[in-house]
């Protein structure tokens, strides 16, 4: 059936080519001794130990090489209350002062790494902290880390002499499979959804694949609604990405069709409601069986049968009810979760809102 | 290792008792002092202890703390019984120091306690001290200091409201902040997209504010449950609380109040050939001008449109006048007599989000969009030669 879809109109990804260049691979990659983030966060790790962390104050993805300050900890993390409380007390200031901006366990040693933003205004400082399992928490030095940088491509600018407004950027999430970085981000002012792949070591940058996707409840094709959260996910043996949009439909990419410089339409497999902005996502088995948790703005922690994925219809058509496709369980147990990572086979990592205070608990997986 | 520290502390610990019983000197008795020195240069604020002997700070010197165990010595806190600040120790000419990490805020007090016991026994007191910067605001200076679109009149299907501010903000998202009222006052349930942080400019000077485009199209999901946020034909006001916090944690200055009328939606693609562009005549710096039809994004007049002179950029300086509907260019080096080209890019928009050959609202279900972006478009114009030359 066909009729007028609206086609969207949010924003996205970090566009692409320099001002009115055509965008092609180019070579991009810093290395050096002591990163210097002007902001910090959101963090993934790669298979090896390697942290990467966005800087999306300068549209940039550091690769940190966390050297010994990755061992000496006690496996695993343990739960901490008022955690933000306990990081503003060792940055010297008060917890309103700061901004925990994501959360990302390491495999090897189940130790939490929490990003930070210290302070309010353009001055704000960023910093790094390990949560051990004895539940230690120290502050990574950034000055004797090694690094690699890549730096995203600048946003078009036709008029490249006079003053210009400052644009927002915003890395959103960032995931690791297969040797490359998997990178989803969005502005104020673009205008096109992309997913960008950047092979690990860094050396070159490519121009994103632009997505569009069918949003049922809002019976349109929207292509430049940005992806908040998203996962690598094997899809009847074909790694996928699979994504969480903003109000919120849960779409799949074959990897293989996300190729630079081309338009690729998702395919949408539920609608899982409005006014929602996806947090994070992570997958993990259950009783044999594979699970997409999600957290989300305002609709709670969603548990999704992740073998449903590559099963469902595809949703062409509008969604006249508040939900559709996929069905999902809401997790009642994990209110207020404002960061979620996976810990290990039984539990996950979770920052909490709580009376005033972000607690760090470990929750069993549901 | 730490068998290697214990023995030295025990050795510190009897050359300071030595020290103090064979010289009988009173001030190695006596008090250190604690105190907080401001940033000086490129010094940054720290926290000195003086008064100690030269014999005393040797035998602290001596006792080689590891980062773990200087706190014990010298523990500077936000809080009596909070952990340590993560900084720096030294010992230097006179004086144990410690740097922090991050600065000290300016307002704060911090909990500083030395005790000298851990590397020399009892023989020096233990001193502790609140010490602070002075407060570096005594009270709200930051006002939203303008918000586009400016025209009083806006399309049903606004997008985009930018709010400037006078100073940097708080990291925080503003959406708690902000409401929409009717024209009887009474609050638009959640009009905007429920973004966050993402939409701070790098200088935290500006605010994005997005309209829910779910709610905006007659007849789908969002629209049919909350209604459309806008209604052509009435007002409404935009009111941001002065409860906002700025960089310094301060409240704004003043509530603000904005009063705004709502006309028909705007659904077509912008047509570059409806633009009116006035040349300047050669040999001078006055300003091009190009007026539209309908008021543009703010954010993207001043980045999407620029001059071109045989295929280069001209340089100069871009001004928006208010209503978004004119766009003025003043050129660095006087115009030449020659064919020059206004630059436009594609994702160039008009406050409801149409683009330039791409309206919002489109039909292409059945085919993905392969178009590049951004695409650009050359509008030639001619700067005759000056008059009488």
């Amino acid at each position: 059936m066909r009729s007028s879809y609206v086609k969207l109109s949010l924003l996205l990804v970090f566009v692409v080519c320099a001002a009115l260049s055509t965008p092609s691979a180019r070579a991009v990659a810093v290395t050096g001794q002591g990163p210097t983030f002007a902001s910090i966060g959101p963090l993934t790790f790669g298979a090896d130990g390697t942290l990467f962390a966005a800087d999306n104050q300068n549209a940039a993805i550091f690769a940190l090489d966390l050297g010994a300050q990755a061992s000496g900890g006690a496996q695993g993390t343990k739960a901490l209350d008022a955690l933000d409380q306990k990081l503003a007390a060792l940055l010297g200031t008060a917890a309103a002062e700061i901004s925990i901006t994501d959360l990302a366990v390491d495999p090897r040693t189940q130790n939490s790494y929490v990003s930070v933003m210290r302070g309010r205004g353009n001055d704000a400082a960023p910093a790094l902290f390990r949560v051990d399992g004895a539940g230690k928490i120290d502050m990574l030095s950034l000055a004797s880390m090694k690094f690699s940088k890549v730096e995203l491509p600048n946003a078009p600018v036709a008029n490249t002499t006079g003053r210009q407004n400052p644009r927002s950027n915003s890395i959103t999430d960032l995931a690791f499979t297969d040797g490359r970085l998997w990178v989803a981000g969005l502005s104020n002012e673009e205008f096109s959804s992309k997913l960008r792949a950047i092979p690990y070591p860094f050396n070159t940058i490519d121009a994103g694949t632009s997505v569009e996707i069918y949003h049922g409840n809002h019976q349109a094709v929207e292509t430049r609604s940005p992806v908040f959260a998203f996962v690598p996910y094997m899809v009847n043996g074909q790694p996928n990405l699979v994504a969480g949009y903003l109000c919120t439909p849960l779409v799949k990419f074959p990897i293989s069709s996300l190729k630079p410089g081309e338009k690729v339409r998702g395919t949408t497999v539920a609608e899982l409601g409005a006014g929602n902005r996806p947090l994070d996502m992570i997958l993990y088995k259950k009783d044999g069986k594979d699970f997409l948790l999600m957290s989300n703005s305002s609709r709670g922690v969603m548990k999704i049968p992740a073998a449903d994925i590559a099963t469902a219809a595809p949703i062409t058509t509008p969604v006249t009810t508040p939900t559709g496709g996929i069905p999902y369980e809401t997790i009642a147990s994990m209110q207020g979760v404002q960061q979620l990572d996976l810990l290990n086979a039984q539990n996950s990592i979770v920052l909490t809102s709580a009376n005033g205070a972000m607690n760090l608990q470990v929750q069993p997986l549901p | 290792m730490i068998s290697r520290v214990l023995r030295t502390l025990a050795v510190a610990t009897l050359v300071a008792a030595a020290a103090a019983c064979s010289r009988s000197d009173a001030s190695q008795a006596s008090a250190p002092s604690i105190q907080l020195v401001p940033a000086s240069g490129a010094t940054p604020a720290r926290i000195e202890v003086t008064g100690l002997s030269s014999a005393a700070l040797d035998d602290l010197r001596d006792a080689r703390l590891t980062p773990d165990q200087w706190p014990s010595l010298l523990r500077v806190a936000v809080a009596e019984d909070g952990p340590a600040m993560v900084g720096s120790y030294d010992i230097g000419d006179g004086s144990v120091r410690f740097t922090p990490a991050f600065r000290f805020d300016p307002g704060r007090e911090y909990h500083v306690r030395f005790d000298p016991s851990v590397v020399a026994g009892a023989l020096i007191p233990p001193v502790a001290a609140r010490v602070g910067l002075p407060a570096r605001v005594t009270g709200p200076t930051t006002v939203v200091e303008r918000v586009y679109p400016t025209a009083d009149l806006v399309p049903e299907n606004l997008l985009r409201v930018y709010v400037e501010f006078s100073a940097p903000m708080g990291r925080k998202s503003g959406l708690e902040y902000v409401q929409l009222l009717d024209d009887r006052g009474k609050p638009i349930e959640g009009p905007f997209l429920p973004l966050d942080y993402e939409f701070w400019s790098p200088d935290h000077r500006r605010f994005t504010l997005f309209f829910d485009p779910g709610r905006v199209k007659d007849g789908i999901l969002p629209n049919r449950q909350m209604g459309k946020p806008l209604h052509a034909g009435r007002s409404y006001t935009l009111v941001i609380s002065r409860e906002w916090k700025d960089g310094e944690g301060q409240p704004l200055k003043s509530e603000y109040r904005r009063v705004f009328r709502v006309g028909p939606a705007r659904t077509k693609a912008l047509d570059t050939a409806t633009w009116d562009v006035t040349a300047p005549e050669a040999g001078g710096r006055e300003p091009l001008v190009v007026s539209f039809r309908e008021p543009l994004d703010h954010g993207l007049l001043m980045r999407a449109l620029g001059v071109r002179l045989n295929d280069a950029a001209v340089v100069g300086d871009v001004r928006i006048e208010p209503g978004e509907r004119r766009w003025v260019f003043t050129p660095r080096d006087p115009w030449r007599a020659a064919t020059y080209h206004l630059l436009a890019l594609s994702i160039l928009e008009d406050v409801a989000g149409n683009q330039i050959g791409r309206a919002f609202e489109v039909d292409n279900f059945d085919t993905v969009d392969k178009s590049p972006d951004p695409q650009t478009v050359l509008i030639p114009f001619n700067v005759p030669a000056a008059t009488g030359s």
